[in-house]
């Protein structure tokens, strides 16, 4: 039986009971056993090599020596440290972006990037860089034109309903329609394989050879269409100022809005959370998402109808550009509408406007695009004057009534009343795509199979939000308390766990940030306090029993045992307040603040 | 000035040759890959999803036996191999693997038989109410013949149950006393009982570690501890219900199982017998049996309310569940060798076989489908706290007479409860104090 006994020891001791007492005078812990066991196999086993870390364990790791439990304790441990190492694996994964971004670079300070043409731009670049550069002279006019996620196909479709789809690079044709009636917008959808374009009476999908697919009937007279990639809705607003979502995998109309604001032009959606921005005849810009009945922002961009508006992806969609029909443009940083960061006017009235991945604003009204960059048009200048150009490119054909940036390239293609003409704009593009987003080079096979997994993955529309992180973050806590007023009728029991621990004064409040920066200024804080109160727990319980007041917290230290009730707490409150009046008191005294001179408004001050 | 466009050379982006893999490329900018923990969360609910749907843990049932089964044993060291025996006396040995049976002795006792265990060199011992402990020869053979014991020990009252000893040819049975045997001699070695004790002893089982001690527990509610050595018992608890069947861990010596009347499991450590260290609370009937898995990690529990439970040590509520139409009360559980199926004998006379894991894929996985599994293990273990994907992994189909029961418990319980909880409300403060529910389990502990 002893031996049975020691056994058990050796393999798990029974848990001792706690200690009473000051625990930092305890002597050092020897190492506990469990090294010596790892030590004596680690020389016969060994991790498989895909188990094994691939880099040693960053230095700074939050030691979560708060956590009591030894099990929840190495679990954080392991988590802080698993994350720690892939940040700093991250740092190296900059070695797999191989492909550079185009650049001009100016010689000397009095050179201007704005006064290269496009000849020039195409001169320099070489042949195979120069096919970027195109000018595709159309009858039907004016264009608008829709890259694919990936950049490797075009849509176009002209106003009297002359529809193309298109390979850009290799130049073949997908189809070609006339559709003999006004059109006045196209999206492709998931991949080149359909296209939805707004006719004159409804919205209708077609496949990449031209069949005449869907007839969307809900959505009538549209005027935009936006198609959101990672949720399957295919959005479209229209002269009835109904905002419509319809989901293209199961074919369900998802979400009706009635924006209640008359027919709307203009509609861009905010890549990083999926929601839609509308511009409207009277100069208010909305934001909405399919689960709210009304915009979740509502703002009054401008004097007059908005007629064009982006949102930046480069910086996660924090800045929106719109433009007036007055000609005026006005960059918002969405996190805080108060006010534009930025606005200047420009000539010849409506500008369209488009934001490239890399964040050069591409602005295209009277008779040219002009071409701005990043960080003048986001940061904050009160004077109304247009930032400093980039570049510019004139077109005589107007009106300009569409600017695309193509994806994973320097170029931008601006439609207008004779066609369309594609230019070379450097720097604009991102240059290193990931095949698993979005891969300009992918065959048949990979375009199916993402496909699939795009369903697989798909996002269900009620997921929109302002801010897409509020999937796996933390709810707030909850606003439940113990005390009511009059009655306090939960047993100790029946409590939540955190409240009773809360009560027990148990509860852990503590929460150490995984950041390394934060995590040395937590445990200085942490060794100030250990070294302040030298006086044992016991030391201190019976002085801070002694003073004014001593029936009170004697009542209190009863009542604490497992029930709040309302004397209780009117008594923790009353002391609090007498804690804090001889605080004021004490520094009254030492004369580090002064005492208030009484002042007429004192008689309406609550004793 | 120096101009330079961005290109993409198609050369580094396709394949050198046709049948090659395309080349993919990665940029793990953030705002490359927007919505990420939303579409993470959308796997890992697919993931949830799909371990519900591929859950079938059912593999077979292994029919034979007449009557109800009273008793399942595994055979140590092999993986296949499962003894069962039955209320009309009939013994069946059976091959998991092959899911068939290896032999068949009809009439092995009058009556049922209650315990069996395997000894050394094919050797199985069994023994009955009948008063007799009979010793069979089990080595495979080619044609079916009328099995005799090869010796029969006969005692003086019914056995209950029957256990050998890990190494040495010796076992131990439970009767109205504790007797140890030795396989060559006729005659009980020696009788173990407490000196106090007049109670029928229901169930004996040797300690896997210490091999000489040795745990009973008896119809007077109690657990008793002996050592062959001393030939003693050496300590004594005794409980508010009594125990149907104990089992000791496999990995700490010190750990004991009980599947109590009262609808629970209990762990208790020999060192401290005072209060049990889990309670295991779900079955809504008696627990008839328990097994652990040799991992020592999880155990296996059948009840009187016709449902098979896996539980994992220390988490002591929602273990995994089986139940089908047909099975009838469960009165015995083992756990393979390997860990990956549970056995379960019933009152419907079938033997089942179960996979431990009910989501498990069986048979060959390749490479790429381990990683896919193992994703998604990893997925739903990190958003098990989301609420959809923790409402769809955490829910059971539970037979309709079982969940009622359950509510019915349940209803029972929280009248219970609230009564308590008015009665210390009207008395004095401080007067009645709630007890903790691990502190009432144990009546008195005697050494």
């Amino acid at each position: 039986m002893d031996s049975l006994i020691s056994k058990g020891n050796a393999v798990k001791p029974l848990n001792k009971k706690r200690k009473r007492g000051n625990t930092e005078t305890r002597p050092a812990k020897p190492p506990p056993p469990s090294d010596l066991t790892a030590a004596s196999i680690s020389r016969t086993t060994s991790l498989p090599k895909s188990l094994r870390p691939t880099s040693p364990p960053p230095g700074q790791i939050p030691k979560h020596s708060h956590v009591k439990d030894i099990k929840l304790r190495s679990h954080l441990n392991r988590q802080a440290s698993n994350a720690a190492r892939a940040k700093a694996l991250l740092r190296d994964a900059e070695l797999l972006l191989t492909n550079d971004a185009g650049t001009i670079q100016v010689e000397n300070e009095m050179e201007r990037t704005w006064r290269v043409g496009q000849k020039e731009i195409v001169e320099d670049v070489g042949q195979e860089a120069a096919k970027g550069r195109q000018e595709w002279k159309l009858d039907g006019g004016p264009y608008r034109s829709r890259y694919t996620r990936n950049g490797r196909h075009l849509a176009i479709v002209g106003k009297t309903g002359h529809v193309a789809t298109f390979d850009w690079q290799t130049g073949t044709i997908h189809t070609e329609l006339q559709l003999q009636e006004t059109c006045r917008d196209i999206t492709f959808l998931q991949d080149q394989s359909f296209f939805a374009v707004a006719q004159k009476k409804y919205a209708f999908i077609y496949d990449r050879d031209g069949v005449e697919i869907h007839r969307l009937k809900a959505h009538i007279e549209p005027t935009r269409l936006e198609f959101l990639p990672y949720h399957w809705l295919l959005v479209s607003v229209g002269n009835t100022g109904h905002l419509k979502y319809q989901d293209t995998s199961t074919g369900s109309l998802v979400a009706d809005h009635r924006t209640k604001l008359g027919a709307c032009r203009t509609m861009t959606q905010n890549r990083h959370n999926a929601v839609i921005h509308l511009g409207h005849q009277n100069g208010v810009v909305t934001l909405w998402t399919p689960n709210l009945p009304h915009p979740a922002v509502q703002l009054l961009a401008h004097l007059g109808p908005v007629v064009g508006l982006s949102v930046d992806p480069s910086t996660g969609g924090r800045y929106m550009a719109s433009s007036g029909a007055d000609g005026i443009v006005k960059v918002w940083d969405c996190r805080n509408w108060k006010g534009c960061v930025r606005e200047w006017t420009t000539r010849g009235g409506g500008a369209e406007l488009e934001w490239s991945a890399k964040g050069a604003l591409a602005v295209a009204t009277g008779g040219s695009v002009n071409m701005y960059t990043k960080p003048s048009i986001q940061t904050f200048f009160a004077p109304k004057v247009p930032p400093p150009l980039y570049l510019t490119h004139p077109i005589p054909h107007r009106p300009l009534t569409s600017v695309r940036f193509c994806p994973f390239q320097d170029i931008l293609t601006v439609g207008h009343n004779a066609g369309l003409s594609s230019i070379l704009v450097p720097g604009s593009g991102e240059a290193n795509f990931d095949s698993a987003e979005a891969d300009p080079f992918e065959n048949k096979k990979a375009r199916r199979e993402r496909e699939v997994k795009g369903l697989l993955d798909k996002i269900q529309p009620d997921m929109i939000a302002l801010d897409p992180d509020f999937v796996g973050s933390l709810a707030p806590p909850p606003k439940l308390t113990t005390a009511v007023n009059d009655k306090h009728d939960i047993p100790f029991a029946r409590l939540p766990r955190l409240e009773r621990l809360r009560i027990e004064g148990k509860a852990e409040e503590t929460e150490i940030d995984a950041d390394a920066d934060e995590v040395g200024g937590a445990n200085e804080e942490e060794g100030v306090v250990s070294t302040n109160d030298k006086r044992s727990v016991g030391e201190r319980e019976k002085k801070r029993m002694r003073g004014r007041g001593k029936s009170l917290k004697r009542y209190l230290r009863k009542q604490r045992k497992n029930v709040i009730d309302p004397t209780a707490v009117a008594i923790r409150s009353k002391l609090e307040k007498q804690r804090e009046e001889k605080r004021i008191a004490k520094e009254r005294a030492k004369g580090e603040i002064e005492p208030k001179k009484p002042s007429a408004l004192d008689r309406f001050r609550r004793p | 000035m120096k101009i330079s466009v961005l290109q993409h050379a198609p050369s580094a982006h396709l394949p050198i040759r046709p049948g090659d893999p395309t080349p993919t490329s990665r940029n793990l900018d953030p705002l490359m890959h927007p919505f990420a923990r939303a579409r993470e969360r959308t796997r890992a609910l697919n993931a949830a999803k799909m371990e519900r749907m591929f859950a079938k843990p059912f593999l077979r049932a292994l029919e034979g036996h007449i009557d109800a089964i009273e008793v399942l044993c595994r055979r140590p060291g092999t993986l296949n191999t499962v003894a069962s025996g039955s209320w009309d006396g009939g013994i069946l040995v059976h091959d998991i693997a092959e899911q068939k049976q290896v032999h068949r002795i009809q009439d092995a006792h009058q009556g049922k038989v209650s315990g069996l265990c395997f000894s050394q060199d094919n050797g199985l011992l069994s023994c009955g109410v009948d008063t007799n402990i009979k010793f069979w020869d089990i080595s495979p053979r080619d044609e079916e013949v009328q099995q005799k014991p090869l010796h029969i020990f006969s005692g003086k009252s019914p056995f209950n149950s029957i256990d050998h000893h890990r190494s040495d040819p010796i076992f131990a049975t439970a009767s109205n006393i504790v007797q140890i045997w030795d396989e060559t001699k006729t005659a009980a070695v020696s009788n173990l009982t407490f000196p106090t004790a007049t109670e029928t002893v229901t169930s004996v089982r040797f300690n896997l570690s210490e091999t000489s001690v040795l745990g009973s527990i008896g119809s007077d509610r109690s657990f008793t501890l002996y050592d062959i050595r001393s030939g003693k018992a050496e300590r004594r608890v005794t409980m508010q219900m009594r125990s149907n069947a104990l089992a000791w861990s496999p990995t700490l010596p010190t750990l004991v199982l009980l599947a109590s009347e009262d609808h629970n499991l209990y762990t208790f450590d020999v060192r401290q017998l005072s209060n049990p260290t889990q309670i295991y609370k779900a079955h809504v009937s008696a627990v008839m049996s328990c097994d652990w898995s040799p991992t020592g990690l999880e155990f296996v529990s059948g009840g009187w309310d016709r449902t098979v439970r896996i539980w994992k040590e220390g988490k002591g509520t929602r273990p995994e569940v089986y139940h089908t139409k047909r099975m009838q009360r469960v009165s015995s559980t083992v756990f393979t060798a390997d860990a990956r199926f549970v056995i379960s004998g019933s009152d419907d006379g079938n033997v089942r076989i179960w996979k431990a894991k009910a989501h498990e894929k069986l048979g060959i996985i390749t490479a790429r489908e381990r990683a896919a599994i193992e994703y998604r293990e990893s997925l739903k273990e990190r958003w098990k706290y989301d609420q959809e994907v923790g409402k769809i992994s955490r829910a059971r189909h539970l037979s309709k007479a079982v969940h009622e029961a359950a509510k019915l418990k349940q209803t029972m319980l929280e009248a219970q409860r609230v009564k308590e909880e008015r009665r210390r409300k009207h008395t004095r403060a401080g007067e009645s104090k709630p007890k903790a529910e691990r502190k009432k389990v144990v009546l008195a502990e005697q050494s």
